[in-house]
This record gives structure tokens, sequence and C-alpha cells, in this order.
């Protein structure tokens, strides 16, 4: 009789208890990873927002810049240097701009605003603003037409939910408000009629226009067509002032950003501050942006930028942000590593329960001349199969919800989607594709068995013979 | 020729308050073709020199020699594979592992023992015939009734060849006909293949058939008597 023989048929004998234990491990492995796949997209996806739609993944900056981001730690920006970097194989495009402060002001409302600078052609190279101009939005007039049409009346309801509400792009209006599949194809015509909403991406060689953020617009009341005025401080103290026709409104991610955001060409901004050919930073635009090609990329633009200029990943640029996720995955990682300690006692509770059960067995194998480390052997190759069962189920039960998760993100509609914008995030959950976490809870579990079994092979080698005969 | 030999053996617990003495200094031999019970009223300490026969326990004091091996020079280990290649036990009950077969059972010991598959086998056959069972090769013991599986026990002890049978009180669990039978089994085997059996027992039953009688009492021989009555 093979060891593995034993082992494989002594699983059987209590069905049942074999598979609640692998079960347990079966839902831990599952829910952690189905948690975790949710947990890491959403930061995945923060940070790719905030990569593409404000900090890049590379920046040239003044070295003193990152601690004082202010126009007087700007730098002139060398057109050699530029083309130097450029000639690096992963370098799409370097992007000088402009970031620096002002107050907005339209009618009798004014706001501290932030002012981006860009080059709006070269910009799109490393950014994507431009992808994010609202093109619908449920203004009070478009809520006011879209009563008088014939729609489903828990329509009505998300209506007042997400009046004000602005859209990029119409599928998300219509995920967002809860129009289901079947009925997008009749009901996004009236909608996209009623919401459509006016405005464009600025173009270089204009002057005097600017692009606002969403929750901008709202606040000052200025919708394109209309004018806001930028006053604030220019280059070494100079005082800046400008008139600007609001070209179009985006809808930025991040809600401190999208209230602050104000975007006008490159040419406009040197000019209002007073500061020609000048720029706070250039985003470097990169092709590959693998982490490991991205710090060699970091690592010879350096080289190329020398010590007068500081080359910065996203990663320094987003400290802030870095931070929080850290902090929001240690409370998801303690709340996995409960999980998993419940399922330990699940676990070691069977141990302990056929430990006992077998006892009298385990004395009489031993008796009859069965050598006590392979008697150790059956029993843990046991509990790893069992162990195992669990794990495998779990991995393959996660592996359609996670791909579905991620090729088509679970988006939240209705009062769960304004609760999520409230909080400052995209009512959005993506999920990460299988990656090291994957391994982890394989890992973990690994971890609880080894200790069940080695609690159990402890036990074996221990056990007394005359007494376990005797029980 | 002398399987066992016990020179006065002591085995003291001191487990409780009391200290107890289970065997008191013993002096016994075991010839090959034995066929030999132990008595005594319980408490007397049959069971703790069958354990210290068979090289479960070791003993406080005095020495054991089986088949030339003194088993207070042995280390656990060895002793397991003493037992494995020596010994054959036979158990008041539990004796079998349920997820085997009444076949399989019968050739775990020789599987430990590495036996080549078709001797095994052949041996397989030959002793579930002998207990009787040889429509039973492929029943669990779940499926086998108490006298059965104590058939099928025997048969797994002495599938090996071991030196000597050590069953403690093996028919207390047994109604008279399937004590009986178990009985007719070991005394055909005890024969046939000339196995020593050492049991205990209170079983009157038992007594009757044996060809050798040692009566404990505290620990102590108080008789050791040989009858006459063949099988
Ligand atoms: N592990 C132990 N720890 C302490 N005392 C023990 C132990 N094993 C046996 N004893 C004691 O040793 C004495 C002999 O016990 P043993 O089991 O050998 O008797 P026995 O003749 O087999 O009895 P029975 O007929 O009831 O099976 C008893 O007094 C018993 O309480
Ligand atoms: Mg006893």
């Amino acid at each position: 009789m093979k060891v593995n023989q034993l082992a494989w048929r002594n699983l059987w004998r209590n069905r049942k208890r074999t598979l609640i234990t692998a079960a347990s491990v079966f839902f831990a492995v599952f829910f952690a990873l189905v948690m975790r796949s949710f947990q890491l997209g959403t930061y995945e996806k923060m940070y790719s927002d905030v990569i593409q739609s404000y900090s890049g993944y590379l920046q040239l900056q003044n070295p003193s810049y990152l601690d004082e981001p202010n126009l007087d730690n700007g730098f002139t920006v060398d057109s050699v240097l530029v083309s130097r970097l450029e000639k690096d194989p992963n370098v799409e495009a370097v992007v000088p701009r402009i970031e620096s402060f002002a107050l907005a002001a339209a009618g009798s409302r004014t706001q501290g605003v932030m002012v981006l600078g860009v080059e709006p052609e070269s910009e799109s190279k490393a950014l994507n603003i431009r992808n994010r101009i609202v093109r619908y939005k449920l203004t009070p007039e478009a809520l006011e037409a879209l009563k008088g049409e014939d729609l489903p009346s828990r329509l009505g309801k998300n209506f007042e939910l997400f009046a004000g509400e602005a859209f990029t792009e119409a599928k998300d209006m219509a995920s967002i408000l809860g129009v289901g599949k079947r009925d997008t194809a009749s009901l996004l015509p009236v909608l996209t009629r009623h919401t459509a909403y006016p405005g464009s991406y600025l173009s270089s060689g204009e002057t005097g226009y600017a692009i606002i953020g969403n929750g901008l617009s709202d606040y000052l009341g200025a919708v394109p067509g209309d004018t806001i005025v930028l006053m604030g401080q220019g280059y070494h103290g100079t005082s800046a002032a400008g008139l600007y026709v609001v070209r179009g409104v985006v809808s930025m991610p991040n809600p401190e950003i999208d209230n602050r955001f104000v975007c006008i060409t490159l040419d406009d901004a040197r000019w209002l501050y007073a500061a020609p050919e000048m720029a706070t930073s250039a985003i470097i635009g990169i092709r590959n942006s693998e982490e490991k090609e991205l710090a060699a990329t970091q690592e010879r633009l350096r080289e190329v930028a020398g010590d007068e200029l500081a080359v910065r990943n996203w990663k320094e640029m987003n400290a802030l942000l870095l931070n929080q996720m850290e902090a929001d995955n240690k409370s998801g990682a303690i709340m996995i590593g409960i999980l998993y300690l419940v399922i330990a006692f699940g676990v070691f509770g069977t141990v302990l329960m056929m430990m006992a059960e077998r006892r009298r067995e385990f004395g009489m194998l031993i008796s009859i001349g069965m050598r006590r480390g392979r008697l150790a052997g059956v029993v843990g190759l046991e509990m790893l199969l069992i162990g195992l069962l669990g794990v495998v189920a779990g991995v393959i039960a996660s592996l359609p919800v996670v791909f579905m998760g991620h090729a088509r993100p679970l988006r939240f509609t209705g009062e769960m989607a304004r609760m999520y914008e409230d909080y400052g995030f995209e009512p959005v959950m993506p999920m990460l594709l299988p990656d090291t976490y994957y391994l982890w809870q394989v890992v973990v579990v690994l971890l609880i068995l080894t200790v069940a079994i080695s609690f159990s092979v402890r036990k074996i080698f221990k056990l007394n013979v005359i007494n376990a005969l005797r029980a | 020729m002398k399987v066992v030999e016990i020179n006065e053996v002591q085995k003291t617990y001191h487990d409780t308050e009391v200290e107890v003495r289970a065997v008191n200094g013993v002096t016994l031999s075991f010839e090959k073709g034995d066929f030999a019970v132990i008595v005594g009223p319980s408490g007397s300490g049959k069971t703790t020199l069958l354990n210290l026969i068979g090289g479960l326990d070791q003993p406080t004091a005095g020495e054991i020699i089986v088949a030339g091996h003194r088993l207070s020079e042995l280390k656990p280990s060895e002793l397991i594979d003493f037992r494995m290649e020596h010994v054959g036990f036979v158990f008041q009950s539990y004796n079998l592992i349920p997820v085997l077969t009444a076949a399989e059972n019968v050739g775990f010991i020789m599987s430990l023992q590495k036996w080549p598959k078709e001797k095994r086998m052949a041996r397989t056959d030959e002793l579930m015939e002998a207990v009787g069972l040889s429509d039973r090769h492929k029943s669990r013991p779940s499926q086998l009734s108490g006298g059965q599986q104590q058939r099928v026990a025997v048969a797994r002890a002495l599938a090996p060849r071991p030196e000597f049978i050590l069953a403690d009180e093996p028919t207390a669990n047994l109604d008279s006909k399937s004590a009986e039978t178990l009985l007719d089994i070991m005394e055909k085997l005890n024969r046939e293949e000339e196995m020593t059996f050492i049991f205990s027992t209170h079983d009157v039953r038992v007594m009757k058939r044996a060809r050798r009688v040692i009566t404990l009492e505290d620990g102590k021989v108080v008789s050791d008597v040989r009858t006459n009555h063949s099988a």
C-alpha cells in the first residue's frame, strides 16, 4: 500500500469533513482573490488616471520644484536638451508646460485655480486631457427637456440624482443613469440629443482661450463661450492678469483637480506670467511604461539631463496619493488577514478532530510496524491534498470573475455611483488581472497548511502507543 | 527452541500518586510452537506483560530477549522495525485499517516489508482461505462482523511469518460461536504453520483450549501449567 494511495482513501472516509474543509479554503481564496483584484485594480486605475490626465510618467523639473512647486522654481526650456532627450528610444515626446496658480473670476464669483499652460498638439502625446472634453451634460435645461420625453420612470429618479453630471462618452452616461443594455439603442439618441454639450479642445496658434474643469465651470457658472478673468502673480513677482474665453469643459477624474482646473496654451501662459521661454516642468511621454523599463529610462534620462534639471517619476510626484493608497492597501490586507485567520482556525479544528478520532488507529499502525515518519507522511499528504483542492478550486473559480471584471469593469449606477463620486472616486471598479497577488494567496494557504501539518506530524512523533491503544 | 526469554522483568508506573508495579519480577520463556494463555484478574498485569514482550513498552528492570534481540538495546525506531519483522499483533478491537479491504489489510505488513507482489498475493489468498474468508477479499472492515474482523487480524499478523503472535483478549468482544471459530483457526494455524501464540484472556473457553496456562496475580506469576489436551 503506497503512502499516497492510503492518503487518498483516507481523504474520502469522512467525505463531508474533507469537502467542508476544502470549501472553507476555497471560499477564503476566492474572496481574497476577488477582493484583492478589485482593490489593486482600483489603485491601478487611480494611478493611470492621474498619470494620463495630469502628471505623466516622467517629468523634467527644476530640482527644487518638487518641494516648492511655483513658477520661480521653473526653468528655461533648452531645445537642444529637449531634442537630446527625445532621442532616447523609449521617449515619445518631451512636452514643456507651465503650472501655476491664479484667481479665476466670472460674473460675481471667484475661485483659486491651478493654471496649466500646454502645447495643445504635443501635449496629447503625453496626456489625454483632449479625451476628457465634456460632450454631454445633465444641465437644468437638458433635464427639463428630458422630462417632456416619454422615458422609463426609474430614469427620472437618476436624472435628479445626477443633475449637473458631465460625460465624455455617451455610453458612460447610459451606464451611470442605469439605462439597461436592451434600452440603450432606443434611449441613447433621445438622451444625447437633449444633453449634448458644446465645446472643444485648444488648438495651438490661437490665443485667448481656456479649457476649464467641470466642477469649476459649475462653480463659476461659466460655460463655453463665456469669458473668465485670471489674476495672479507672474515670474519674480510681476503681476499677471488676462481674459480668456471658455473653449470647452473637461471632466477630470479627481474632483480636487476638477474643481480648480484651468488649461490655456503654453504661449498664453508664458505671456500671462511674464515668463517667456520658461516651463515649470516638461512631461516626458513614454512608449513602454512597464516598471522596469520606466526605471531604466529615468536613469538614462538623468544622465542626459545632468545636474541642472531633475527627472522625476510619477511616484515621486504623487507621493500623497501613493501614501493614501498604501494606507488603504494596508486596511485591505488586514481584512484578508482576518479572513485567513478564521480559515486557519477552521483547518486547525479539522486537524484536531481528525487526530483525536484516529489516535487508536495510529497507535495500532505504529504497533504493527509502520514507522512514524511514514504515518506522518500519509497524514501530511491528506491535509496537503485538502488544502490544494481548496486553493486550486478557488483560483480556478476566481479566474473568470477577474478576467470579466477586467475586460468589462463593474460600473455603479444610481445612488451607489453618486456616493462614489461624492467621496471623490469614479464609480468604476476595474479588476487587476492575475499577478503576484495570486501567488500570495497560495503562499498564505500553504503556510497555514504547513502549520497544521507540522502540528500533526509532531503529534504523531510524540504519540504514546500504549496509551493510544488503551483509549 | 526458545522464542522469548523474560528475566526478572519489572514494570512500574508512576503516573498517579501511588506507584503501581504492574509487572513485578516475572521470569518466563516461550518455546516455538507454544499455544499459551496468560490469565489473571483484571489489573494483574496481563496487558502490560504482553506489551513488554512485543516491544511496545520498555521494562523498568530485567531483560527480554526475542529471537536473539535484547529489546533494551534497541532504539525506538529500531523497535518499530523489530515489531514489523518479528511480532504479530492481534488486539481486542479496532485492529484493521478502515480504508483498506480485507485482503489489503492482510497484505499490509508484507507490503511494509516490501514483499514482491506475487508472493504477497499468494500468501494473502492462502491466509484468507485459512481463516475462512476467501470470498471476502474486497470487503471493507465495516462490512465484516466482529468475528470476521478478528480473523482478518489474525491472518494479517500471521502473514509475514513473525516469530510469534501476541493477542490481548482477542475474543473479548465476540460471541461464543465466533470465539470458537477464531480459536479453531488459531489452533489450526498453530499446528500447520508452527506459529507460536501468546494470548491473554478472561475467557474460560480460551483457557480450555490452551496447552499452557500462565496465571498472573499482582504482576507475579503464580502458576504456569502445561496441559496435555491437544487440539
Ligand atoms: N499507562 C499506565 N499508567 C499507569 N498505570 C498503568 C498503566 N498501564 C497499566 N497500569 C496499571 O498497571 C496495572 C496492570 O494493568 P494491565 O492493563 O496490565 O492489567 P490487565 O491484567 O491487562 O487487566 P485487564 O484484565 O483489566 O485488561 C493496573 O493496576 C493498571 O492500573
Ligand atoms: Mg488488559
